[in-house]
């Protein structure tokens, strides 16, 4: 009874056990388990053999690979970037005092609610050779329509998903910064306005270093979402022609329904230290530069 | 001069609200037109307003299912969700200690692994506990996913609340556990709502896991119905869009109701936390 009694009284030191529980099973032990199954041959059936690292040596002599590797950062490098610098100008826009400011807010973040599949089969409608959106404005205003496969060719169908990728998330990268700019006490505005500081120059050093936070979440889940890029892939091209537009992801996952389990795994598991590498310079870059102001 | 600029901003806003919303039109263009008009007909700028597509995509889509689907693992993951990370995160913020400062770090590490990477071993895992297609493994699975980002939320939110909140409820014979559930838990509403927001989104979109935790028939969430619809009837455009349609409705409507508290709550928890 007493034993209870104390145990209640404590219970508070064990509120954190439901979502360690939750998580642990759901995560920790299958990521726990996924580096045992990277370095073995298992194909899901057979009883795997233990292999060393034999898969990640095998990843760096796979062409197709490669190309993914290629493909995802050519991805990322367009995406995270822009999307940034849209944000952060769509923000500042946003920012200003005008009527229908909430309407125009929200109409620019609704595309990143709707599933990137879902939105992906929209731009499918738009881009389509012969029969899209895009073919028949072109057409109709006699601007030539030779080169419109767009998602047909392997040089066109990367940027044309980067732009789909900026264009649906610009919203989303956009209220952060807003949220951002909104938490900038007025005064140092003006401040600055008293030190003789014009547009440009209070935006770099008031404006950029007040939102700090936002440019941190911006940057990081924007890097962690473009390098593990899939549904508007798998919507629009499913990785083609060919392999030219295929991610890392969706190797991963074809590589899994092809059986190569312990294949498969090793390259999720490589594409885990491709996020965690830039996300961990850029954290240490910027704790600095915040260190230095 | 002011007045041009004036026009300017405008004009400016006034494109980047289109650029939002053209594909939106396109896609509703194409919904509503008879399945014999599947091209844009020169620039005519209204389509046929034939809603049976609707009717139809609706049927062959089984997509009352798929919604029922959805939601149910939805409102089941994000409850999940809300009572786990919530209570964790009152725990960081009000008792740190070692274990909690780790376990706290850990999920930070965490939150930067997409949950493709363990797809193999969690199906041997789903398999083993029995919870390939059912609703009560995909609920588990949907909260462990947002967990992470959550607990970073509330425990950002806690850390800045004062403790006095509490405090007096905890002299008045509360101990600390329901002091938690009957005062401070009313305090969180923003980020809860921020949480309910995002984390209701991403385990509505879901694909990459459903498609394979959620292989049977009747168990298919809105984004599986849809991209199987789209792999049976390539051809039929107003079908497929109408489908569309249907599918990112709800995504949409639930946005446009909650719209207020969903940027109150991104920038109570993200920004500000």
């Amino acid at each position: 009874m007493n034993l209870l009694r104390k145990l209640w009284n404590n219970l508070h030191l064990f509120m954190a056990l439901p979502a360690i529980l939750l998580f642990g099973l759901f995560f920790i032990y299958p990521l726990a388990q996924g580096i045992g199954i990277s370095l073995t041959d298992s194909n899901g059936m057979a009883p795997p053999r233990f292999i060393g690292l034999q898969n990640f040596v095998d990843f760096f002599h796979d062409a197709r690979a490669k190309k993914d590797v290629y493909n995802t950062v050519f991805f990322a490098i367009g995406s995270a970037p822009l999307l940034n610098v849209f944000g952060f100008l769509y923000a500042l826009i946003l920012d200003r005092p005008f009527k229908g400011k909430g309407f125009v807010r929200a109409v620019v973040y609704l595309p990143a609610v709707i599933s990137p599949l879902i939105m992906g089969y929209v731009w499918y409608f738009i881009l389509q050779p012969d029969r899209g959106f895009l073919y028949h404005l072109l057409a109709s205003l006699h601007l030539g329509t030779g080169g419109s496969d767009w998602l047909g060719n392997a040089n066109s169908a990367l940027i044309v998903l980067v732009f789909i990728n900026v264009w649906q998330f610009v919203g989303m990268t956009m209220i952060i910064y807003l949220a951002g700019l909104q938490s900038i006490p007025k005064e140092l505005y003006e401040a600055g306005e008293i030190d003789g500081a014009g547009y440009l120059k209070s935006l770099w050093y008031i404006t950029i270093p007040m939102v700090v936070q936002s440019i941190k979440i911006n940057v990081v889940t924007n890097i962690i979402g473009s390098l593990s890029v899939f549904e508007v892939i798998v919507a629009l091209t499913d990785g083609g022609p060919g392999y030219s537009t295929e991610s890392l992801s969706i190797y991963i996952l074809r590589m899994l329904y092809g059986s190569f389990t312990g294949y498969s795994t090793a390259v999720a598991m490589i594409l885990f230290v491709m996020i965690i590498i830039p996300v961990f310079l850029f954290m240490r870059y910027i704790n600095k530069k915040e260190f230095e102001m | 001069m002011k007045n041009t600029r004036t026009i300017g901003k405008y004009a400016l806003v006034a494109g980047m609200t289109l650029l939002s919303l053209i594909p939106f039109y396109i896609l509703l263009y194409l919904a509503l037109n008879n399945p014999s008009r599947t091209l844009f007909n020169g620039l005519s700028l209204l389509p046929d307003f034939n809603f049976s597509n609707f009717s139809e995509a609706w049927e062959s889509s089984k997509m009352g299912l798929a919604t029922l689907n959805s939601l149910i693992i939805t409102v089941g993951g994000a409850f999940l969700i809300i009572l786990a990370a919530s209570s964790a995160g009152y725990a960081i913020a009000r008792y740190s200690n070692k274990f909690h400062q780790s376990v706290f770090n850990l999920l930070l590490i965490c939150m930067m692994i997409p949950a493709i990477i363990i797809t193999v071993p969690l199906y041997t895992l789903m398999k083993s506990i029995g919870g390939i297609n059912t609703h009560w493994a995909m609920i588990l699975l949907m909260a462990s996913n947002g967990i992470p980002f959550s607990v970073f939320l509330y425990t950002g939110f806690i850390k800045v609340l004062p403790r006095e909140i509490e405090e007096s409820a905890i002299i008045d014979g509360c101990t600390p556990f329901t002091a938690f559930w009957r005062v401070t838990f009313h305090f969180l509403r923003p980020v809860t709502a921020a949480v309910v927001i995002l984390q209701g989104l991403a385990i509505w979109n879901n694909y990459g896991q459903a498609v394979f935790f959620l292989q049977g028939q009747d168990m298919r969430t809105i984004p599986l119905a849809v991209s199987m619809f789209f792999q049976q009837y390539g051809a039929q455009w107003n079908l497929m869009a109408a489908a569309a349609v249907i599918g990112l409705a709800p995504a949409v409507l639930a946005f446009l109701v909650f719209q207020q508290y969903f940027v109150k709550g991104i920038t109570a928890g993200a920004v500000k936390g």
